[in-house]
């Protein structure tokens, strides 16, 4: 039992950060149905930020340093997601498929860049020695860390909610997504939602970034990657565009990877995916999405 | 989209000829360079019948690299553990590989569109992930599947007959265009090329878009499968990277790159992206990019991001790839006379 | 209930999260008749025959082609069984010749089905059937055109030649004269009256023109909300007063 609720605080902690790299994909799907294959090195660069910040800049291991780190990477993210929708996607307007492998050749472009840069070998974090810590609930033991990314997710999710719920952009996010037609038509500029939806997902995945720095314990060129065939798998079976469906799906895609793999090392991921194959079988739309016309 | 006049349909097969004949000439001695097209070739074949989902039939699947690899895997397995000749375990792996895609096809097409490209993502990725981690003991997980030397004849092993591999791979790749030509020209191709446009319209002529896009999908795979088999011949083994989405979205570059649905596009796509990924890779040990600044001539030295560069600019500028920009350039040198 | 109509149609009714889009239509059209179908947009009218030719489920309601139950049937099987249709927009395959797109509907209804050892372009009962259509068209001189470089009406007349070349009984054409010039309507309402009249199809016909209905159709059914007002000859329809305030008064 003890190691039971060890093994699902983890796969909650990773789902955690599959959520704040699927909560942007599925926004950016949802709203201007693009595919982005470029996602993975928004979180790169993120953890590359956050990584050059705590060793090189403030390397004094303070929780302050590390908290400065996190919004650092999250700009770092946002800017990049910006630039990417300013000077690729926004002059593919309405091409779709050109989109998306514009995406799939930056995200190729940023991993080689990354190892030009940075070399193939992971390059090692010093997070805060108190993250490492352990905490005991019941029998078990749990790595505080985990809790870290379950709360800057579970903040990000909030925040998500509130702009979504209650801010003007909030409600042109959600009626694009509903139907980007009929928003166009009633002679909203929705390009201004292109770009804040860019924003506010490359800031979660860049925030995700410094997080599976301290997960993996370092960051390679293609971290990123690693984590982007997941957060793509979770905001499938959430319903692209619906965060509330990516939220609840994080948490079934992290669990049962960490679950299973710890029974037989490797079988989570293939579980994974092929949890996935299923649900797409059998509701092509998502647990949450909304039915495409 | 761009057809080739009827006049110009010879020009792909003559150029293979002429390589074929200068395998034997002093322009391609070298063992290393011969190696290099050998790969190159093949990769022009697997694009090509990655093309014939994409391209000819407008299935964008995320999960080619799954037969490429059960073609692989399926003959290396069946040479290494049962010491079985190259020809019986290639037709072992063809039949796999045909029995893994009538399955995940006959799955896969239930849906359309992103999801079709994620149940398929989905299912080359549990493919990775038996070969990777060596589930059930398929495989040698991370490190490579050898090639059983004594399944196969003399004259393709050693480097001494290299030319031999590169002569086998070149009429693997002559073997997949011809096979996708006559495809394509088929009553079937036909309804495939109708599918890509307008499904809809394709079911109300009374044609079931499913088994059309099976018989593609079901094609396309025993043909990358074949690519598969000849590939461990060629590189003397099967790795886990066959599988890997990596290997998919290559492949997507190389169609994009060349010309989508033009045949000979897929096949230059394929040649020009093995032949710089392995030939930039020089650039930087020659000294090419050393006056370049660190910042600048770190990533330059990465093939891979050349190619990335290129291959936006390619979208972002030249719908159609090298054929569409050929093509256009024959439009406006027409436009002149 | 046996009857000899072409296609019948009884309580056909669509519901989307409890928008009622068609609503117990029922209706018979015989054979060789030419229905014109009107009504205002959004009254449900290319619904119905997304409904007819299998495009969307129906959440209630019968359909009949003769005396065949196709209710439950896929799109293809239905086609196949003789039910051929336009779309609202043109949507020929672009890029395919002019002559595939009629060849291709006529090999498709000429059973046997497609083999894959059959060469496309020399399969002669296909061709020369599809050159018929085209004739009848007056298409044959674009035949080797990229059917994406045809004019809007040339699309429309390409449309009627793979509907003819298909060999369907019974024809639906959404709006075929949407978006034509003036000069090509005459052109056109020749071409579907001899649908009819001189290949013995059933025409369902969706139009906004309303000269055009009146002057093609034998019947016309008013739509309205989902709701078949009224299924009877022009004359009737037009001194209809609950037509008359519901549609007519505006249009004409």
């Amino acid at each position: 039992m003890e190691i039971f609720i060890t093994l699902f605080i983890t796969g909650v902690g990773l789902g955690a950060l599959y959520f704040l790299v699927a909560s942007g994909l599925s926004l950016i799907y949802g709203l201007m149905g693009v595919l982005n294959f470029a996602h993975g090195a928004f979180l790169t660069a993120g953890a590359y930020a956050a990584w050059y910040f705590t060793t090189e800049v403030r390397a004094d291991g303070s929780l302050t340093s590390y908290a400065i780190s996190l919004v650092l990477s999250g700009l770092v993210g946002a800017i990049f997601a910006v630039a990417t929708e300013q000077l690729l996607i926004k002059h593919l307007y309405d091409r779709h498929i050109d989109q998306a492998l514009v995406t799939v050749g930056l995200g190729l472009v940023a991993v080689s860049a990354y190892l030009g840069w940075f070399g193939s070998d992971p390059l090692i974090a010093l997070p805060p020695t108190q993250l490492y810590d352990v905490v005991q609930i019941g029998d078990a033991f749990v790595g505080i860390d985990r809790f870290l990314y379950i709360t800057v997710a579970g903040l990000v999710l909030l925040a998500n909610f509130l702009m979504l719920r209650y801010t003007r952009i909030g409600l042109v996010i959600r009626a694009g997504v509903e139907n980007r037609a009929m928003v166009t038509a009633l002679g909203i500029d929705v390009r201004k939602a292109f770009t804040f939806v860019f924003f506010i997902g490359g800031f979660a995945a860049g925030l995700g970034g410094a997080l599976a720095t301290t997960y993996a314990s370092g960051v390679g060129p293609t971290l990123g990657d690693a984590f982007l065939i997941y957060a793509f798998i979770t905001v499938v079976i959430g319903g692209m565009g619906s965060i509330p469906g990516t939220a609840i799906a994080a948490v079934i895609v992290g669990t049962t990877q960490v679950l299973v793999n710890y029974y037989v090392q490797g079988l989570g991921d293939f579980v994974v995916v092929l949890l996935l194959a299923v649900v797409l079988l059998t509701r092509p739309q998502g647990l949450l999405g909304k039915v495409a016309h | 989209m761009i057809l080739l006049p009827s006049k110009y349909r010879f020009v792909p097969l003559i150029f293979m000829l002429i390589a074929g004949f200068g395998a034997f000439t002093p322009l391609i001695d070298e063992p290393g360079l011969q190696q290099t097209f050998a790969v190159a070739f093949l990769f022009g074949g697997l694009a090509l019948t990655y093309d014939l989902l994409l391209g000819f039939t407008g299935l964008l699947s995320f999960g080619h690299a799954l037969f490429y690899a059960a073609g692989a895997y399926g003959a290396a397995f069946a040479m290494a553990r049962w010491d079985w000749g190259i020809i019986p375990a290639g037709i072992f792996a063809l039949f796999f590989a045909f029995l893994v895609a009538l399955f995940t096809g006959t799955a896969a097409l239930r849906v359309k569109g992103i999801a079709f490209a994620m149940v398929t993502l989905a299912f080359a990725e549990a493919g990775h992930v038996i070969v990777t981690l060596n589930l059930w003991g398929l495989s040698e997980g991370d490190k490579t599947l050898q090639l059983n030397f004594d399944s196969v004849p003399d004259f393709f092993l050693g480097v001494a007959n290299t030319r031999n591999l590169y002569l086998l791979a070149l009429i693997t790749l002559a073997i997949i265009y011809l096979a996708v030509w006559w495809l394509t020209q088929s009553s079937v191709g036909r309804v495939w090329q109708a599918l890509r446009e307008n499904e809809e319209r394709v079911s109300v002529l009374g044609l079931r878009p499913f088994s059309f896009k099976l018989i593609a999908f079901v094609l396309a795979g025993v043909m990358a499968a074949f690519v598969g088999v000849v590939a461990v011949v060629v590189t003397n083994n099967a790795n886990p990277v066959m599988a890997s989405t990596q290997t998919t979205i290559s492949l997507l570059l190389m169609v994009i790159l060349g010309g989508i649905a033009t045949r000979w596009g897929a096949v230059i796509g394929g040649l020009i992206y093995v032949v710089l990924s392995q030939r930039l890779t020089t650039l930087d040990t020659q000294g090419a990019l050393a006056g370049l600044p660190e910042w600048i001539g770190g990533p330059m030295s990465e093939p891979a991001f050349i190619l990335g560069v290129i291959f936006i600019l390619v979208v972002m500028f030249s719908p159609g790839g090298i054929a569409g920009a050929l093509y256009r350039l024959r439009l406006k040198i027409a436009s002149f006379k | 209930m046996t009857s000899n109509a072409a296609i019948r149609v009884s309580d056909l009714s669509l519901a989307i999260g409890g928008a009622k889009i068609v609503d117990g239509v029922t209706l018979e059209v015989a054979p060789g008749e030419l229905l014109g179908i009107i009504g205002p947009n959004g009254a449900g009218k290319t619904s119905l025959f997304n409904l007819i030719s299998g495009l969307r489920p129906a959440t209630r309601g019968k359909i009949f082609l003769g005396d065949d139950d196709i209710t439950t049937e896929s799109t293809a099987s239905r086609a196949s069984k003789g039910l051929g249709r336009t779309f609202q927009t043109s949507s020929v395959f672009t890029m395919l010749s002019v002559l595939e797109n009629v060849r291709l509907a006529a090999e498709a209804a000429m059973g046997g089905s497609m083999k894959i050892t059959r060469r496309a372009y020399s399969f002669k009962p296909a061709i020369e059937k599809a050159e018929q259509a085209l004739e009848a068209v007056g298409l044959s001189d674009k035949k080797f055109s990229f059917a994406g470089s045809l004019s809007h009406g040339d699309k429309r007349r390409l449309e009627i030649a793979i509907v003819l070349a298909s060999d369907a009984k019974v024809v639906m054409l959404d709006e075929p004269m949407a978006g034509m010039s003036v000069e090509n309507v005459p052109v056109l309402t020749e071409i579907i009256r001899s649908l009819s009249r001189d290949y013995n199809r059933t025409v369902l016909m969706v139009e906004h023109h309303m000269h055009v209905v009146l002057g093609l159709a034998d019947r016309i059914a008013v739509m309205h909300q989902g709701e078949l007002l009224i299924c009877a000859d022009p004359q009737t329809v037009i001194n209809d007063p609950t037509v008359q305030s519901a549609y007519l008064v505006e249009s004409l």
